[in-house]
């Protein structure tokens, strides 16, 4: 187990940020804290890194009492920060050469070092630019170079991915698998559900500081009623016709808003099929249909009653 | 380490307002104190005038001797004195009678008797000024001299000539002949309290090592915050690039007096670079400090840093020299704690007292203050975590 979360609690002031929060990684997975804003990703990470003071339940990484001065610890360790967090007044190569100076010696090994992080994240071109005259994107680029390029054992990422175009986006996520291969564990949250269930091996669900669900994103969905979800827009029915649908086999929830319908089913054959039937024998014209299967929004709704995303 | 210094510095010097504000604002104040006292004291400084009065040996018994004393001994005084006057135009003596010398004394027609009485010589002064430590310092000067010419004639006779060649160059009142146009008592002393209050004004830039020091004020101190490296280490990497950078600021101060604004002070300026060099080195101290302690906000902070350094300068002196002269007098041990007093006390100690023990002790003040800061700020980080970040 490369890190252990016991019992975690993390208050500011009247706020319960962290309610007893319980989590394993285990060594060589990419670990996914998924969750709305505020439920309290970010302060785990930061309590983990002891960043932060936390009020109970205690943290182990790689076996031992995580503390700030506890540098080998330290010395494992990754961080790409959520806010940015690079010197203005060094350029791309040199800020990289700064982070990575605090962890790798060896003048050699760390220009190695910072020459494979620049190719990992794509900036070749900007090496002498200054943060300043980077875009948003690319600056996200930059401060996850700082944070990975001395290929540490065990990697934290808090929302790296924000404001990254979707190809840059990709070509991240596909990066961050290649750390993972090349033996990184990696803590990564994020509130795009799309994102974690693309890397992450296992992912946990939080909620007002406390995990929901736990699991693969496979099991996390077998974990829940929904097998699929039916939309028909553009569709007039009365308050019989929606007491009908409800009524068919292996459908358990309808709502019906603005002329949309969305029928959510069990995990069976034909749902699509008898809803559409029942709204043709009875002649009522229906616009745009579509199915989709559970995503971890449908695990998320199911288990807090609210969408992940609104 | 080589690596994260290099880095601290170019870091630091490509921050303007962190490196250069504490530059520029001692600089522009140190040239409108130039234009508004430094100026009008211009024509205040005059040759001293220097009463010399002989008193009868009372010693009939021994007359003769006493006769041969006089001699010797207070002819020799009046010959350095004169030696001294057409040497420069430091002093100008005359020879009077007792009264009419006190008289001359207390309507500021002279500025100080020298009493001769056989061997022993003597100075009455009527105040505590820059002419009467002149005076005082040609009578050391020449009393040093004159063990040292007791002690030739004893052991090394023949080497009388040369020792009494030296005699008029002794002392540090000699010194005192470089001492130009502008430069009198209290106006120096606003310039002692100036260098005193750019030292401090490194505070600024050590507040600022201390904000990358501190996780619950930037995001990247965070990140540094989680690097495996010692605090310690860190902190005296922050301090030694903030410290190079001051020192370069101060001596850019000390080098625009004497370049610019020809500023002249009794001591030479290379003298000063000591003072200068612990003083910076307590500034940056002091504003990593003070970064560090507490969790208030980064505005806060800076407040605490411009009200303490102004506070510190004003009471050694800098708006009002009257200031330093009330404190020293009435609780005379805040100015022995309060650095920016030091600092002017120290750089008076060169210039005009000439008194080596009380710039040592000085130096060792601002030392030990200078460590205290430092290792306070360390305990305050070493292991600190955060209610909040
Ligand atoms: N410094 C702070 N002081 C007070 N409350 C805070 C502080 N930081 C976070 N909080 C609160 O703690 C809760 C958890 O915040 P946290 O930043 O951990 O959420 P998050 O999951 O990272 O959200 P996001 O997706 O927006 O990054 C939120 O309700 C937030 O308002
Ligand atoms: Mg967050």
């Amino acid at each position: 187990m490369i890190i252990k979360i016991e019992n975690l609690v993390k208050r500011y002031g009247s706020l319960v940020a962290l309610d007893h929060l319980n989590l394993e990684v285990k060594e060589g997975e990419i670990f996914g804290l998924l969750g709305p804003n505020g439920s309290g990703k970010t302060t785990a990470i930061n309590c983990m890194l002891a960043l932060l003071k936390y009020d109970r339940g205690s943290i182990r990484i790689f076996g031992e009492e995580m503390a700030p001065d506890n540098y080998r610890v330290k010395s494992q360790i990754g961080v790409v920060m959520q806010d940015v967090a690079v010197f203005e007044e060094l350029n791309v190569q040199d800020n990289i050469d700064y982070f990575c100076g605090l962890y790798v010696k060896d003048k050699n090994k760390r220009k190695e070092l910072v020459e494979e992080a620049v190719r990992f994240v794509g900036l070749e071109e900007y090496r002498k630019i200054y943060p300043k005259k980077l875009s948003g994107g690319l600056l996200r680029r930059l401060n996850i170079a700082c944070g990975i390029a001395h290929k540490p054992r065990l990697i934290f990422m808090d929302e790296p991915t924000v404001a990254v175009d979707p190809q840059s986006r990709n070509k991240i996520l596909e990066g961050i698998c290649e750390l993972n291969r090349q033996g990184s564990t990696i803590v990564y949250t994020s509130h795009y559900m799309e994102e974690v269930e693309q890397i992450c091996s296992r992912i946990a669900i939080m909620d007002h500081g406390r995990c929901i669900a736990l699991g693969t994103s496979e099991e996390l969905k077998n974990m829940i009623k929904t097998g699929e979800t039916v939309t028909i827009e553009a569709v007039i029915l009365e308050e019989e016709d929606l007491a009908r649908i409800r009524e068919l086999p292996h459908v358990f929830d309808v709502s019906y808003k603005d002329g949309t319908l969305t029928v959510r089913c069990t995990g069976a054959r034909h749902n699509l099929l008898r809803i559409l039937e029942y709204l043709q024998s009875r002649k009522i014209p229906f616009g745009r249909v579509f199915s989709e299967l559970p995503t971890l929004n449908d695990v998320f709704l199911e288990i807090t009653g609210k969408q992940l995303r609104d | 380490m080589l690596q994260q210094l290099k880095y601290a510095f170019v870091v630091k010097i490509r921050n303007f307002s962190i490196v250069f504000w504490p530059l520029l604002f001692p600089l522009a104040l140190t040239t409108l104190m130039y234009f508004s006292v430094g100026q009008m004291d211009e024509s205040d400084f005059d040759t001293i005038d220097t009463a010399v009065v002989y008193e009868e040996v009372q010693d009939r018994g021994n007359a003769e001797n006493a006769v041969t004393a006089q001699k010797s001994g207070n002819d020799r005084f009046l010959q350095y004195l004169t030696a001294v006057e057409e040497d420069s135009d430091l002093i100008r003596v005359r020879q009077m009678e007792d009264e009419e010398a006190v008289k001359a004394l207390e309507e500021k027609e002279v500025r100080g008797i020298y009493y001769i009485k056989g061997e022993d010589l003597s100075l009455t002064v009527s105040e505590n000024s820059l002419s009467s430590s002149i005076l005082e310092s040609l009578l050391t000067g020449y009393e040093e001299g004159r063990q040292t010419l007791e002690n030739v004639m004893k052991y090394h006779p023949e080497g009388l000539d040369e020792a009494v060649k030296m005699l008029g160059e002794y002392g540090t009142a000699v010194e005192y002949v470089s001492l130009g146009g502008n430069t009198t008592d209290t106006t120096a002393q606003f310039f002692y309290a100036m260098i005193g209050m750019a030292c401090l004004y490194g505070c600024f830039i050590g507040f600022g090592c201390a904000l990358w020091l501190q996780c619950n004020l930037t995001a990247l101190a965070a990140r540094r915050c989680v690097a495996p490296v010692h605090r310690l280490r860190v902190i005296l990497t922050e301090f030694a690039a903030g410290f190079g950078i001051h020192f370069v600021n101060v001596m850019i101060l000390l080098a625009y007096m004497k370049y610019i604004l020809r500023l002249e002070f009794a001591g030479s300026y290379l003298s000063m670079v000591p003072v200068a060099f612990i003083g910076g080195m307590f500034g940056v101290a002091m504003g990593i400090f003070v970064g560090s302690i507490g969790k208030m906000g980064e505005g806060i902070k800076i407040g605490i840093l411009i009200g303490v350094s102004m506070l510190l300068s004003f009471l050694a002196g800098l708006m009002n020299p009257q200031i330093k002269v009330w404190v020293d007098q009435s609780i005379p041990v805040l100015n022995r704690i309060n650095p920016a007093a030091v600092i002017s006390d120290a750089l008076y100690c060169i210039n005009v007292f000439d008194s080596p023990e009380r710039l040592g002790q000085d130096m060792i003040i601002l030392t030990a203050m200078c460590i205290l800061m430092v290792a306070g700020a360390f305990l305050i980080v070493r292991r600190e975590r955060y209610d909040s970040i």
